[in-house]
């Protein structure tokens, strides 16, 4: 166990890489963790933030890089030996039992022998209550307790096991403004007594309340750092990176309404979608832009007749969709790309071929010829490396955004495309719009995701900004800039 | 490749096995006469197929030159998508000259499979194919007059019970069983009007049917329930005629818990075994002698095909090589209870008592027997009802 | 490389795998044969039954004789039959394990239209419509938990085990009560039915060709449904992405049911076939467990519709040969009961071991 409370810690992380295969998530970071602070970790979805907390937290080993705590170097596999040195990570969805109690949970990593001691663990977790004014109720089942709740138990719990630095991945997603107050006093406090404090977030706003000190994640590296007071503008700048002003989209007038959405709301992601209303015009190139699951999934799913929503009304050129189910809105020249290719669009263990097969017209008996000449014929147009004979999985994930593009129909009335270009180069992405740009002659709408500003601005008509579960900006693309569309996407409307 | 190399490793290995057991059995000595025993139940179940199994080795035994083969549980809940004809088959190729089938439920099978084999004699026990004309002429029946046990097993039952209320287990109801619970029934009532001088209104004599010869776990009634129902219920003697010892069981543990009960098992003369002091005895069956006119007949070339019902050697019933049917005292068995029974086995070896004589109504009243008509044997083999006086149920609802 | 976002990606070396799956799939093959055999033979050693003269009385009783190998085929063709429907609910995903149950209301559909065939001028007639009837009934019982699974949301292992009770509970009391045979109330089964109503025999073999037929066409028709058919190709997709099958404009649901329904009737003319070319009346036991053992066939057989019958084949002769263990070396029946409860879980853990070397950690 642990040594003494008070034990002051300090972190150092000296060049760490961590690889993936091909991916590099981290790349040469270096950060300081001094004790007695809060220091923010800040940066957009795939920063490298959360990689970097579990290599510190023992979760995955780095590839590269060194770990110096107090001054010494250090080495370790597992988090059990993480936890043993005093460093304590909460996970954005609290590790605990359900079905026990609060009590119950405390006490589980507490004692070492067979027998429980019951009466003294209760003491000391009340103290620790009091001490950080946490109110939790002992006897109630963890599965009756909010997000915030089992989050504070969690802070308890670390604490009692000794943890001198606590990692806090996102702490304020899913929890209440109240509660919020309550963590944030309580990580104050806890800075004063010398612990050190790491709060990852990619909320601009709870960094600038509460740290101290913050590093700035960009692709993998830290491109910045910053003590307080912070400056807004600055820390945007080292998250999104400086880039070249909008290239313009086609400045065509939208045409007719298309798809309505009147004060929609529905479940799902972690925000779910609240009171939503959109008009979606013929023509237009609309982008979704936001932090991931903020929204926007459920909006295109909504869109796709994939979700049923939990209130609100949806049209569709002028047709209640109420009751109808994604087929009904493919009659209506509905199309639907979504990102996890090999989950929702492509089907694992069938061929090009058999996707085409199944694709092509209706009729008991398959044109398997005809299947396999359209497949070549789209490998080819499409440039997707593969042949027909392939399974879609053992393509790559670029050649299965092909193909799933190869797939839309000539002349859909609404494309909703989910992250279209994730993972593909700047070529190929320029490629796929010259491609998706056609489909605006034929009158169709183009509705897609991205978590890339740059090419929201370059593509787009018009911008709906989304941020913990609602629309917070509609605006035409000409009228904002990518410092402006960061501030909304942090939430600084 | 996988396939290739997979078919050749088990052609070899089938081959090894082959050729060495060709080796082993090669050269046996002359032929000697094989007869099959289809048992229903298996061989070693202290009850019904174990009578036909210990039969079929005193053969073997008694009559030099012949050799048993069986095939036991026979039935389709126990070997399933197995059927007789099949099994006929098998036995066939082994050789079998005779097969005996045990089980009245395997009397369509039968019929099947002397259609296939004419050369091979079927002995199918408790059936009437041969009474019916079904039967070819291969075939034949033989049962034994269990109707004398069943009455000596009710005898000893009424002569025990301190409450008057008697339980008869049932296997499932036809023809057999019920004339079986009708013995019962008369044997206890004859006890306890002519010897305790009792009014016969104050015997109850329950029957409840399992649905099957042996407890089939969700599809009959649960006999060892069946049992503490009785108990339960002010009963204290159970006859059972079921083919498992489900009754000995649960007096025995009545017995332990200070309850004052007894029961009679059935079918295996060594069903009393550990029960000492709760088992009143046990009507029995020995299959030795009707197996062994048979088998002589078919080994000598002068089988016929005919209807056996036999009696008990009634000089004395359990004489192994002379009586089909047999009662063996149980240890529980009173000493005054047992002098009793005694002068009633001797009374009806003399033909002094018979109880199957009129008047006797069926349960709804009609006539089964007017005054003084004594029963003949195809009355009796096809009891249409339980007897007046009886309680339970004569057919299927 | 400016967009270049991280992508989780996936190992491209996928493509070589796919080359050795029918390899892997033979090793599976002869791994779980490997281990039943083991399994097998230490079970007879510790009997005390010398296990070459076992394997050699297993093998001489299911293929030493033409009868034997008529054997062997009569419990294939509805093994085969139930096997075979099940393909489909495999290859939309569901765990068809109520087939017991359809097989069970198969043969009493088949038996109420034979019931109505006894005395009639042309049994022929009924006895062909036995199957159609089978099928239905069968059928019905499917979708039953087919549409428990698509609308109520009930996992289709949990609907088709309370249908296999319900099915059991209702053949139960036809057998005792309304079927029962005159004057007799017995678990042993429903009278005979008359020749003219059985699926005969050829002289001289024991099998029904018509039955043989049957299940040869039932397999020859799934392998072409399967490899030609819009509606084999819409079940793959279906049931390895039913979100991307609705993407792709076809409704699984629909598919599922359509699915349980064909399962459901071959598993009915699997009991019809039962009836009346088995047992030729209705028995407590009707389905054999076949359905049970239907499902082990499948999966051993890795859902190819071409293994199936070879797997089903092995099955039956290890279960028609088993019989030889208690008549010819006196093994305690029992025993062969053991044994086969071995095979079963030998297999399962063969399969196993064999998933996970296939596929190595999808999820993450």
């Amino acid at each position: 166990m642990a040594s003494d409370p008070g034990a002051r810690m300090a972190v150092e992380l000296i060049d760490i890489h961590k690889e993936y295969g091909p991916l590099k998530a981290n790349q040469g970071i270096s950060i300081c963790f001094a004790p007695g602070y809060i220091h923010g970790i800040l940066g957009e979805n795939g920063a490298g933030k959360s990689t970097l907390m579990k290599v510190l937290a023992g979760f995955t080993p780095k590839t590269r890089g060194l770990i110096r705590i107090d001054g010494s170097n250090t080495e370790y596999q597992t988090p059990a030996e993480v936890s043993r040195l005093g460093i304590g990570m909460l996970y954005q969805e609290p590790v605990d039992f359900p079905v026990l109690s609060v009590l119950e949970n405390f006490m589980i990593g507490q004692t070492r022998g067979f027998w429980l001691n019951r009466m003294a663990t209760q003491k000391r977790f009340e103290s620790l209550c009091l001490h950080l004014e946490f109110s939790l109720p002992p006897e109630t089942p963890v599965q009756k307790l909010t997000t915030g709740e089992r989050q504070q138990l969690e802070i308890i719990r670390l604490l009692s096991l000794g943890a001198n630095v606590l990692i806090l991945d996102e702490p304020t997603t899913g929890i209440s403004s109240f509660q919020k107050e309550t963590l944030f006093q309580a990580l104050k406090a806890l800075a004063k007594e010398g612990k050190t404090l790491i709060l990852v977030s990619h909320k601009l706003e709870d960094i600038e309340r509460l740290c101290d000190r913050v590093s700035v994640l960009r692709k993998g590296r830290v491109t910045g750092e910053m003590e307080r007071p912070f400056d807004t503008e600055t820390l945007l700048k080292m998250m999104f990176g400086s880039v070249p002003s909008p290239l313009k989209p086609s400045q065509t007038a939208a045409g007719a309404p298309l798809l309505n959405m009147e004060n929609v709301s529905a479940t799902g992601d972690r925000a779910g979608l609240r009171g939503c209303s959109v008009v979606i015009r013929e023509k237009e190139v609309v982008a979704l832009a936001g932090l991931e699951g903020s929204g926007q999934g459920v909006f295109l799913r909504l869109a796709a007749g994939l979700k049923v929503p939990t209130s609100g009304a949806i049209r569709l050129q002028g047709e209640p969709m109420a009751g109808k189910d994604c087929i009904a809105y493919q009659n209506k020249g509905v199309t639907f790309l979504p990102t996890s290719r090999l989950e929702e669009g492509l089907i694992t263990g069938l061929t090009i071929s058999e996707h085409f097969a199944l694709k092509a017209s209706h009729g008991f008996r398959v044109r398997w010829n005809d299947a396999e000449q359209q497949a070549q014929a789209r490998i080819e147009q499409f440039r997707i490396k593969g042949k027909p004979g392939m399974p879609v999985e053992s393509l790559s994930g670029g050649n299965q955004q092909r193909l799933l593009l190869s797939f839309l129909p000539d002349a859909p009335s609404l494309l909703l495309l989910e992250k279209p270009t994730r993972g593909l180069d700047l070529e190929s992405t320029l490629w796929v719009w010259e491609h998706l740009y056609h489909y605006r002659e034929k009158k169709t709408a183009i509705v897609f995701s991205s978590s890339e500003l740059e090419e929201i601005l370059m593509v787009a008509d018009r911008i709906l900004v989304f941020f913990n579960g609602g629309v917070i900006r509609d605006i035409k693309t000409a009228q904002t800039d990518v410092h402006d569309l960061g501030r909304a996407i942090a939430g600084k409307a | 490749m996988w396939k290739k190399r997979v078919a050749v490793v088990l052609m070899v290995c089938l081959a090894a096995v082959c050729l060495m057991v060709k080796a082993r059995t090669a050269g046996a000595a002359d032929k000697p006469f094989v007869f099959g025993l289809l048992l229903v139940g298996p061989y070693n179940d202290h009850g019904w197929s174990q009578a036909h199994y210990d039969a079929g080795q005193y053969i073997e035994k008694k009559l030099p030159g012949t050799k048993m083969i069986y095939i036991d549980k026979v039935n389709p809940a126990d070997r399933q998508g197995v059927t007789i004809p099949q099994l006929v088959d098998d036995l066939a190729e082994k050789g079998a000259r005779l097969i005996i089938a045990n089980s009245d439920d395997m009397k369509d099978g039968v019929l099947e499979a002397a259609k296939l084999h004419p050369e091979i004699h079927f002995l199918h026990i408790t059936g009437d194919d041969v009474l019916t004309k079904k039967a070819t002429k291969n075939i034949s029946n033989l049962m034994a007059k269990m109707e004398y046990g069943k009455m000596m097993a009710g005898f000893t039952a009424a002569m025990t019970t301190k409450t008057g209320k008697i339980g008869y287990l049932g296997p499932l109801i036809n023809e057999e069983t019920r004339r079986l619970a009708a013995a019962c029934f008369l044997g206890a009532r004859y006890a306890w009007e002519n010897v305790l001088k009792r009014d016969p209104k104050e015997l109850s004599f329950q029957v409840t049917w399992i649905g099957f010869w042996f407890n089939i776990p969700g599809v009959t009634a649960d006999p060892t329930q069946v049992c503490q129902n009785f108990y339960n219920t002010g009963h204290d003697v159970i006859i059972s005629g079921l083919d498992t010892t489900e009754a000995v069981v649960v007096a025995k543990q009545k017995k332990q818990e200070g309850k004052a009960v007894w029961a009679i098992p059935y079918v295996y003369v060594g069903a009393c075994e550990g029960a000492s002091d709760v088992c009143l005895g046990v009507p029995y069956y020995n299959w030795g002698p009707g197996f062994l006119e048979f088998i002589k007949a078919s080994k000598a070339g002068a089988w016929k095909s005919k209807w056996v019902w036999l009696d008990p050697d009634w000089k004395n019933i359990n004489d192994p090589d002379t009586s089909s049917v047999g009662f063996w005292p149980g240890p529980a068995l009173s000493k005054e209870a047992k002098a009793a029974l005694d002068g009633f086995i001797k009374d009806l070896g003399d033909k002094k008592v018979n109880l199957f004589k009129g008047p006797l109504s069926y349960q709804d009243g009609s006539v089964f027997l007017k005054a003084g008509e004594v029963a003949t044997d195809s009355q009796i083999w096809y009891m249409k009802q339980l007897l007046k006086g009886m309680i339970g149920q004569s057919s299927a609802k | 490389m400016i967009w270049a976002g991280p992508s989780p990606g996936r190992p491209d070396d996928q493509a070589s795998e796919s080359k050795s799956m029918i390899q892997r799939h033979w090793k599976a093959f002869g791994l779980s044969l490997a281990g039943v055999l083991g399994f097998t033979t230490a079970i007879l050693v510790l009997a005390g039954a010398p296990p070459l003269e076992a394997y050699y009385h297993l093998l001489k009783g299911s293929l030493g004789s033409l009868n034997k190998t008529g054997a062997v085929l009569t419990a294939w063709i509805p093994l085969t039959l139930c096997a075979v429907g099940l393909l489909y609910t495999f290859r939309i995903g569901l765990w068809n394990i109520g087939v017991e149950g359809q097989m069970i209301m198969g043969a009493i559909f088949a038996t109420a239209v034979l019931r109505w065939g006894v005395e009639s001028r042309v049994p022929l007639l009924y006895l062909a419509a036995a199957f159609p009837a089978a099928a239905l009934g069968g059928g019905l019982w499917a979708i039953g938990a087919g549409i428990l699974k698509t609308k109520g949301e009930v996992h289709e292992i949990f609907a088709g085990l309370g249908l296999n009770f319900v099915a059991q509970g209702i053949l139960l009391y036809l057998i005792f009560g309304p079927w029962k045979r005159p004057g007799v109330a017995s678990m042993s089964g429903t009278e005979v039915f008359p020749t003219d109503l059985r699926l005969s025999f050829l002289p001289g073999l024991r099998f029904s060709p018509a039955g043989l037929i049957l299940a040869v066409i039932a397999l020859l028709l799934t392998a072409w449904m399967f490899r030609h058919s819009r509606f084999g190709l819409v079940l793959k997709a279906a049931g390895s992405n039913p979100i991307a099958t609705l993407l792709f404009g076809e409704r699984p649901n629909r598919y599922m049911l359509l699915a349980m329904l064909l399962a459901g009737g071959f598993a009915g003319i699997a009991g019809c076939v039962q009836v009346s070319g088995v047992y030729h009346r209705l028995i407590p036991s009707i389905s054999s467990n076949y359905g049970y053992l239907a499902l082990l066939v499948v999966m051993l057989s890795n859902y190819n519709v071409f293994v199936v019958p070879v797997v089903a084949f092995f099955f039956t002769c290890l279960n028609v040969g088993s019989i030889q263990l208690p008549m010819m070396l006196r093994i305690d029946s029992s025993l062969a009961g053991v044994i086969q409860g071995a095979w079963v879980l030998v297999a399962l853990a063969a399969i196993a071991w064999h998933r996970r070397k296939v596929r190595p950690e999808k999820e993450h």
